[in-house]
């Protein structure tokens, strides 16, 4: 409002507001003047552009006679006659203006407010809402209809008055005020340079979110805002505002249509981009010996990286990543994933202090997710106050923020938005590195855990950012060479990020508006040139490689200081990729989305047996019940009622949870109300109830950091679960502990998140069974197969049989000929004699079970389908599923009891041990899949 | 929203004499059987000659179903071609009655067949066919300017390649179902 009265007279205020189509709106009379006319021209435009011209005979005809010359003119004539009349019609076809904006840019405001299509198109629309007769309202002359509006329009207007009141003050003050100072003592004093006040880090606390201009302080109460939060919370879903996620307003998805867009830029053309700037870095600084021994406490213990073959990465120049795990009681505990870089000493010391490893003072950063940061944090603090001399850490939060860049133009993007600091090739190495890498189109195809780190200038610079030229270079060798060895060695000094003074630095960039007067001022064309008062931006750029597929996309991680990273994403945002296209924005559900496609378990989600991860699949259950008890109870699945088969009723667990309590046989959680109903399995009577509320404290005291029950479960790598496999002596499984495998189905099936696990059931001595030529019992009675409450006994060979025919017949074809007795009687060859079919048919009247009356459904089979396994054979459930797009058929990841699987494996044998059936919470089918730890 | 659905049909006045007064040895057969149609013929005698056809075929109720929507949307008499736009459920009766008329519905018309070459949901596809189908036409009558004689049966029943020949008009009444009906005009 005040902006409005603080244009120039000479500026038309009106050019940001809506203009309503004059003749449609202001005057009714006009209106009904110009309808009728408008539209009786349209019909006319109409008729026209119908019209397809035709020739009289005399035209085919010389003086009454056929001739081929008048022939062809004619046949001419059709054509271009046809050709005219398509393309009018075409021109007068009924598409409205609004429609011929790329679809990503439409919006349904512009079918009402010619204000929101471009430009270009903005006269047509403007005559086409007159045309008929939209109705438009102009937002300034609307009327309050709520009290509530009304009072806001009452207060707008009375601060308008007085904002106006203050800048007529301000305006007469400085006029009146500087004229006195200067006259007393204006050259007397010279005047006091005072440097902006670096932020404060202190040692071993917690970091203070920056300060937030007051305009948006109070939205910020409970959470931060990422940088780029303006530019995500208007092109993106956001984080509920009063429930962010990690403390962070995080941008969920974007507004658009994105899944499969996203699943192409990130594999095949183009590129996604996300701010992570809520990824928590930490900073350790201390003796080289004391970081070693809080890192080994950490989980660092392989040998290789104190080692010789660790050098490279405690000299700074790989990094590494992987799981952080803490001590717990003869236990480990994982807290989660984190990547660590050391910081190059400074070559002068080296020399000198090459032999003390006590004296040699180092730093690291630590990045780790916003989940587990709290953990690790106050881990690290009690290592690093056990040791002598004391290490500290600081907590560089809000000083570190970065994006990650994923797909095939990710490289290409970088190097449009980052050019080195000084020009002159040399100055600094990595970055002569790191501008040859133009025509890598895998971050994966650098060496393993490579990164680089250099200063780069401000992009607003060079803004908009020009296409770099990407050279076919696939074969090149010299890039080839710097791929293979990767001289990142020579000339390593410390890097500008871990500096405070350099991130301070960078954090003063010159305000937009001195950029736009020095643009104004060069050369147009001509690039603007850095001057001292442009501070050089420190970055690091890490390379890591996502899955262990060899072809997988690896992601670039940009670290630079969180202040720099707003200008970084808009330049990044505006790049254009010579694939064409502009990187994509992504959310928290399209990092989920790319982790899932390539197989990766994504943290926190897939990981429930860590802290954050619990604490992630509580979150997701309460909003699974929030959705469920939000549908009408018709349409949601009634848990009591799912018939299992064979006589079993009721979900088991909870259905809408990744219910490892029940799996692990743990006291019940309550605390968030959700399994007072659905749990027939446990809690069908009000005592069991009680009970089980009884219960709960002892299960409390079972563990003491969290009050959660679940908090007992522990996740467990794929190194120490592939060293219990091959262990020679039967050693066991620690209790209640998660392996994470990634699910692929053999066949048909698509596996949800909260799908149960299960192994394939014992192979059971025969029963007393009865031949199945007496299978004609009533249907009253149960199947001989079946007793009451058990499956079938022969349902591993069902399920075996469903395996695809390449991998049955090394299994043995037994399990499909016994699948084809109970099943179905045989079909009737084609062309078989009469005889044949004669004995055919009495053979299927005696042994098929008769169709009518029907046996009670899914006793033996669910549609000819084998029946799920008994509860005793759960072994896990599904964290994450979906039809994968990059696979072509259904995937999941998610959770087994190490302790079952380990079992299994042992007794059955690593190719039958691997197969599982995957059945998805509220349904009575199951799939044939086959699971693999991560 | 109910549709009001239709199909077009694009139909050749096929002539297999020669007009009077011209000898039938002297003319090519490209231009004997691509006549020109007599100037009299208007779209009102087109429509009156197929809805008495339909009648006398189908009765009234054929003829009933066939009036609401049957209408001429291009007539060429100088090339012999039209554009014919009958209801999506009633197309085959229209069909059938132009597959019977023998002669051109004006007083003393001269016998011809009329033959339908292209039936669509959208009248573009149908202008699509007639164009290319007329291109046809001029290059085999180029053809035969060169002294070359052309193929003129080949060029007037030449559907999309020479494999379909007089298959062409009943196949296409299948494909009609995948056109964009939202640049249809009616």
């Amino acid at each position: 409002m005040d902006r409005r009265k603080s244009f120039p007279a000479g500026k038309a205020p009106d050019a940001k507001r809506k203009e309503p189509p004059p003749a449609a709106n202001n005057s009714k009379n006009q209106a009904h003047d110009t309808r009728p006319n408008s539209h009786a021209l349209k019909r006319v435009k109409f008729n026209d552009a119908r019209n397809i011209r035709s020739q009289p005979p005399d035209a085919a005809l010389e003086d009454g006679r056929l001739d081929l010359q008048k022939f062809l003119s004619a046949r001419e004539y059709e054509i271009k006659a046809l050709e005219t009349s398509m393309r009018k019609c075409k021109a007068s076809n009924a598409t409205r203006v609004f429609q011929q904006v790329p679809r990503a840019m439409r919006r349904r405001t512009a079918s009402h407010n010619v204000k929101r299509v471009p430009k270009r198109l903005r006269e047509r629309a403007k005559r086409e809402q007159i045309g008929d007769n939209t109705p438009t309202v102009e937002a300034r002359k609307r009327r309050p209809r709520t009290t509530r509006a009304r009072i806001r329009a009452e207060t707008a207007k009375k601060l308008d008055i007085l904002a106006a009141r203050k800048r007529k003050r301000r305006l007469e003050k400085p006029a009146v005020g500087g004229a006195m100072v200067k006259g007393k003592e204006g050259d007397a004093k010279p005047t006091v340079q005072s440097r902006a006040p670096r932020p404060k880090i202190r040692r071993n606390t917690l970091n203070e979110p920056p300060k937030i201009k007051s305009k948006f302080r109070k939205r910020q109460l409970n959470k931060t805002w990422l940088p780029t939060h303006l530019w995500h919370a208007k092109r993106a879903t956001m984080a509920e505002p009063s429930k962010p996620i990690w403390r962070f307003a995080i941008p969920i998805t974007s507004t658009e249509k994105c899944y499969r867009p996203t699943h192409r830029a990130s594999g095949q053309k183009g590129a996604v981009a996300w701010d992570m700037s809520y990824m928590s870095t930490i900073g350790l600084y201390g003796s080289s010996l004391g970081v070693e021994r809080v890192l080994r406490a950490l989980g660092l213990t392989q040998e290789g990286l104190w080692a010789a073959r660790g050098q490279k990465w405690r000299g700074g120049s790989r990094k590494w990543s992987g799981l952080l795990s803490k001590d717990r009681k003869e236990s480990r505990r994982i807290i989660g994933p984190a990547t660590i870089i050391w910081n190059p000493e400074p070559a002068a010391e080296t020399a000198q202090e090459l032999g003390d490893p006590k004296r040699s003072q180092r730093e690291l950063l630590i990045r780790t997710h916003p989940s587990c940061f709290l953990e690790l944090f106050n881990e690290l603090l009690k290592l690093v106050k056990m040791q002598s001399p004391q290490l500290h850490i600081e907590d560089l939060r809000f000083e570190i923020g970065s994006i990650e860049l994923t797909g095939p133009g990710s490289t290409e993007a970088l190097l449009g938005i980052l050019k080195p600091y000084d020009d002159k090739p040399g100055a600094e190495y990595q970055a002569d590195i790191f501008e040859s890498l133009a025509g890598v189109t895998n971050p994966a195809s650098l060496p393993k855990d490579a990164f680089l780190a250099f200063s780069a200038r401000d992009p607003r610079l060079a803004y908009p950012p020009k296409q770099v030229n990407v050279p076919d270079r696939t074969t090149d060798p010299a890039l080839l060479e710097t791929l293979t060895k990767w001289p990142v060695e020579k000339n390593l000094a410390p890097f500008g990020l871990f500096s405070r003074d350099t991130r301070h630095r960078a954090s003063q960039l010159p305000s937009q508006k001195s950029i736009n007067r020095r643009k104004g001022s060069s050369l147009p064309g001509k690039e603007v040139l850095v001057t001292a008062a442009d501070p050089p931006i420190p970055v690091i750029l890490l390379a890591s490689r996502s899955s262990t597929a060899v072809q997988a996309q690896g992601t670039w991680t940009l670290m630079a200081p969180w202040k720099c990273i707003l200008p970084i994403w808009y330049s990044l945002m505006h790049y254009p990729l010579s694939t064409g296209g502009n990187p994509r924005l992504g959310g928290l559900d399209e990092q989920r989305q790319i982790a899932f496609e390539q197989n990766v378990p994504w943290f926190p989600g897939d990981f429930p047996g860590t802290d954050a991860g619990l604490s992630w699949e509580l979150d997701q259950q309460i909003k699974r019940k929030r959705d469920w008890d939000r549908r009408p109870k018709g349409k949601r699945v009634e848990w009591k009622s799912l018939d299992l088969g064979a006589g079993r009723k009721g979900e088991i667990g909870d259905g809408l949870a990744c219910d490892f309590e029940h799996l692990f046989g743990l006291p019940k959680n309550n605390i968030s109300g959700l399994n007072n109903t659905q749990n027939p399995a446990i809690s069908d009577d009000p005592n069991a109830m009680e009970l089980d509320h009884l219960d709960k404290p002892q299960g409390a005291q079972a563990s003491e950091d969290s009050p959660n029950p679940m908090a007992v479960i522990k996740q467990m790598t794929k190194a120490s679960f592939g060293a219990l496999v091959a262990s020679p002596t039967n050693e066991k499984a620690p209790n209640s502990s998660i392996v994470t495998v990634t699910l692929t189905f053999t066949g048909r099936g698509v596996a949800s998140p909260c799908a149960r696990i299960y192994r394939l059931p014992p192979q059971k001595s025969p029963m007393p069974v009865l031949p199945s030529t007496q299978a004609e019992v009533p249907a009253t009675e149960p199947p001989p197969s079946t007793i009451f409450g058990l499956p079938p006994s022969d349902l591993r060979e069902q399920w075996l049989g469903k395996l695809p025919a390449k991998s049955t017949s090394s299994l043995g074809g037994k399990g499909r000929q016994a699948k084809k007795q109970t099943s179905a009687p045989p079909r009737m060859p084609p062309g078989a004699d009469l005889k044949t079919r004669k004995r055919l048919l009495a053979a299927s009247l005696l042994t098929a079970e008769p169709q009518f009356p029907k046996s009670s459904t899914n006793q033996t089979d669910v549609g000819r389908h084998p029946l799920c396994p008994g509860e005793e054979e759960l072994i896990g459930f599904v964290t994450a599923g979906a039809f994968s797009l990059s696979e072509g058929k259904g995937t999941a990841i998610g959770s087994l009891s190490a302790e079952k699987v380990l079992e299994t494996v042992r007794e059955t044998g690593a190719r039958e041990g691997h197969l599982c059936v995957v059945r998805n919470a509220g349904e009575t089918v199951g799939w044939l899949a086959r699971w693999e730890v991560v | 929203m109910v549709r009001l659905k239709d199909r077009y049909l694009l139909v050749h006045i096929i002539y297999t004499d020669v007009p009077a007064g011209q000898a039938k040895d002297s003319v090519p057969d490209l231009l004997l059987y691509n006549q020109p149609t007599t100037g009299e013929l208007k779209p009102q005698h087109l429509l009156k000659g197929i809805r008495s056809e339909v009648a006398s075929l189908f009765g009234d109720c054929g003829s009933g179903a066939i009036d609401r929507s049957l209408q001429v949307k291009y007539l060429s008499p100088a090339t012999s071609t039209f554009i014919l736009r009958v209801s999506r459920d009633h197309h085959r009766l229209a069909w059938a009655a132009l597959s019977f008329m023998d002669r051109v519905p004006v007083r003393n018309g001269r016998p011809c067949v009329f033959r339908v070459v292209r039936v669509s949901g959208t009248i573009r596809k149908v202008e699509e066919e007639a164009i290319r189908r007329a291109k046809l036409l001029v290059l085999s009558a180029k053809q035969e300017m060169s002294g070359k004689s052309s193929d003129a049966l080949g060029a007037l029943l030449r559907g999309k390649d020479q494999g379909r020949s007089l298959t062409t008009a009943a196949d296409q009444d299948d494909d009609s179902e995948m056109e964009d009906v939202d640049a249809s005009r009616d």
